[in-house]
């Protein structure tokens, strides 16, 4: 145990006094929410130059409420109310009378001037809007731009439209609209979790409301955590194993160690480093999200398993990692089995966003007590609001224990064979049969 | 007392026999020289004393005890292959495997022996900074800082000038004084004359020669003709009685046919040309080498193990 220790004091020392660990440490947060911040820096950051419309209305009912919405529009929402400054592109739409009797040519006209930059875009009404019969076609509302799945703009004009087609059907019908003036408030169903005995008092306490940050964001930022924490040491470990082994500085340690001690330090080593940096982390985003006033959606009673998840994970990889390492013998050895290595932790990553949306389906749940995903998903679902039964994380934690003694059994043999053998490139063949046989 | 003692040790690697029955005693306190051909198996042996890979049959001994892994901490194991961290500072690396070996701190001795070996400057510089024979005199450092009983060296002086080769052998020497025992593999036959109180030689994983020099020559017997002459090789040509002829250019070295006269061949040359010297000797270390496992043995032992298969079949 002494060598042990001594040789994780060394990996540790040899990771955290290079400067590409400082960096990292830094960077790494950075990038991983760097798309959240860039979001939330850039949101305000729009294009507020007009967007004409061209509307060619074959029904004749819509084209003038919707250029009045959109002068509604661009007096009262695009301006910011304290500065007075511009904050939303001003909505022009100019009304073309259609062309019955070549529609094709006219739509290849309206393109054209879209092209040219005369107008963003244009709507093409169908004459059956009001009152849809059986040809769809005849009823359709089609906006035609260079990118219409991401517009704003056809985004915006679906409300205006669909206000006047109802205020339109009810007078049709000959219904006075304003004796149903509740007829378009739109009733929205509320998330709510569900209701608990106060353990304090005793009485009922009321279902809370349930956030999406509870429910998606605070549980994927754990898993992310989690896997960086992985990455952070697992991949690394199979690089460095190699670079001794080709250095010839495992046969200078194998003369002091065991070939087991040397895989466990070099493994625990990286435990080491990754606690630091999952230390780190935590503390730092602790600290911040309590100074924004944001404490309730910190998962205190998670963080314990988190930890443990991450040094079992950290050990069960990164045995393997290691074992792979002292199976190669030059780079390109180690290019091809790198991947290997973040296999099992990026396959779990694949499948986390059906876990997360339904973390307790079947599916999520067989999948999160496979224990090389047990750290990543079942973390997953044990920060969800929706909690998961008592019994999981444990046959999880048993699963992921089962699988470690296993990685870390068969790694060593493999390890004490491979560590010496030089320019025999990896075999699976030989794996299998160096772990069975010693 | 023996401190390494091999009892017919046998490793393969596949079909390949590395090491074939192989037997050695090491006796406490003396120099210990392997010598043989490249691929020969002296690696292998080293490791598995350092039980680094471990024998498929037979009994290793070390320290009077069967082998284990608490009898590595007492031996220093520097290998043929370098291997140091290269991004670690010189003195810091020295902490590391001496404390790994050790178990204590040993700062004190790790910057003895980096003033002993003219290091000391370079202490606190990583060793990537360092030259081919800095870097060997490093790993010798690694090697014996823990104080080791045994020290097993895996050709030391390779890549070494002369200076830095000497100043090696001069501490193995006062190691030994000390009541170290070492082990070296080399292929200077001439460092193995001058340092090793006992030879060993294995070729194709047997042991062909084992013991003093003295005892090695012995077995050969004198003779060897050591000669200078005026004329050099071109007057030693075709003599009755001369099996073979080194010539090292000043000098030219014999090999008599067994019971052949000294004296007629004396006279054979004296008619030719002039004799400066005519010395009879025993074989060189380098020349029982090569009778072994030079070119014109492998000849003899691939025409006896034909003859051997056809006897088979």
């Amino acid at each position: 145990m002494r060598k042990i220790l001594r040789l994780i004091k060394r990996e540790y020392k040899a990771a955290v006094k290079t400067k590409g660990f400082i960096i990292g440490l830094v960077l790494a947060p950075i990038m991983m929410s760097g798309g959240i911040i860039a979001f939330a820096l850039l949101k305000d950051r729009v294009d507020t130059t007009g967007k004409r419309v061209a509307i060619v209305d074959r029904s004749g009912v819509i084209a003038k409420a919707l250029v009045q919405a959109a002068e509604n529009r661009n007096t009262k929402e695009i301006y910011d109310q304290e500065t007075g400054k511009k904050t939303k592109p001003a909505y022009l739409f100019q009304v073309v009378e259609p062309d019955e009797e070549d529609p094709e040519a006219q739509r290849l006209e309206l393109s054209n001037r879209i092209r040219g930059g005369e107008f963003h875009a244009f709507l093409e009404i169908g004459p059956e809007v009001v009152h849809p019969g059986a040809d769809m076609e005849a009823s359709r509302i089609a906006y035609h731009a260079k990118n219409p799945a991401l517009d704003d703009l056809r985004r915006w004009i679906g409300w205006p439209i669909n206000n006047h087609l109802r205020q339109v059907r009810l007078a049709d019908a000959g219904v006075d609209e304003s004796a149903v003036k509740d007829l378009f408030v739109w009733a929205n169903v509320d998330g709510l979790g569900l209701a608990s005995v106060d353990e304090e008092t005793g009485g009922i306490k009321g279902a809370q409301r349930a956030s999406e940050v509870q429910a998606i964001i605070v549980p994927i930022v754990m898993m992310f955590l989690m896997f960086l924490m992985v990455m952070m040491s697992v991949p690394g470990l199979l690089q460095s194993v190699m670079e001794e082994k080709t250095q010839r500085i495992a046969e200078v340690l194998l003369g002091s160690i065991k070939p087991f001690e040397f895989m466990m330090g070099k493994v625990l080593g990286g435990v080491a480093v990754s606690l630091t940096s999952s230390a780190v982390y935590i503390v730092g985003g602790i600290f911040v999200i309590r100074y924004m006033g944001f404490e309730k959606y910190i998962p205190y009673h998670i963080l314990p398993w988190f930890f443990v998840y991450m040094v079992l994970a950290i050990v069960m990889l990164g045995a393997m990692s290691a074992t792979m390492g002292s199976m190669c013998s030059e780079p390109k050895d180690a290019q091809s089995l790198t991947f290997m290595t973040i296999a099992p932790a990026m396959i779990c990553m694949f499948v986390y966003f059906p876990v997360a949306k339904e973390p307790m389906s079947s599916f999520a749940t067989w999948v999160s007590l496979f224990p090389t995903c047990t750290p990543f998903l079942m973390l997953l679902r044990q920060v969800t609001p929706a909690g998961i039964p008592f019994w999981q994380p444990w046959v999880g934690l048993l699963g992921i224990l089962t699988f470690t003694v296993l990685f870390v059994w068969a790694g060593g043999r493999i390890f004490r064979v491979a560590i010496l053998m030089q320019g025999t490139p990896p075999k699976m063949s030989n794996m299998i049969r160096w772990a069975i046989r010693g | 007392m023996n401190t390494v003692e091999l009892q017919n040790i046998t490793k393969t690697f596949g079909k390949h026999t590395a090491v074939d029955s192989l037997s050695l005693a090491v006796p406490e306190g003396t120099v210990y020289g392997f010598i043989g051909p490249n691929g020969s198996g002296k690696t292998t042996t080293l490791r598995m004393i350092m039980n680094i890979l471990y024998p498929d049959s037979g009994l290793i001994q070390i320290f009077g005890e069967q082998l284990q892994r608490a009898c590595t901490d007492r031996i220093g194991y520097m290998p043929e292959e370098r291997g140091l961290y290269r991004k670690m500072k010189v003195r810091e690396l020295l902490r590391f495997y001496g404390e790994l070996k050790s178990g204590r701190k040993i700062n004190s001795e790790v910057d003895l022996w980096l003033e002993r070996l003219d290091l000391a400057e370079w202490a606190n510089k990583k060793v990537e900074t360092l030259s081919k024979g800095m870097s060997q005199k490093v790993q010798f450092i690694a090697t014996i800082v823990a104080r080791p009983e045994l020290i097993i060296l895996d050709e030391p002086f390779t890549g070494l000038d002369p200076v830095n080769a000497e100043a090696i052998k001069d501490v193995v020497l006062e190691l030994q004084d000390q009541g170290a025992t070492v082990i070296f593999s080399t292929h200077d036959m001439n460092v193995a004359e001058k340092m090793c109180d006992f030879i060993f030689m294995i070729f194709k994983g047997k042991n062909v020669l084992d013991g003093t020099l003295a005892s090695i020559q012995d077995k050969y017997g004198s003779d060897t003709i050591r000669i200078r002459t005026d004329d050099g090789v071109a007057a030693l040509q075709s003599l009755k009685g001369v099996e073979k002829i080194n010539d090292y250019g000043q000098v030219q070295e014999l090999r008599m046919a067994p019971d052949c006269d000294p004296q007629e061949i004396l006279a054979a040359i004296m008619a030719r040309t002039r004799i400066t010297s005519f010395d009879i000797v025993k074989p060189s270390l380098h020349e029982i080498f090569l009778r072994i496992a030079g070119p014109e043995a492998r000849e003899v032992n691939h025409a006896q193990d034909t003859q051997a298969y056809k006897a088979r079949i």
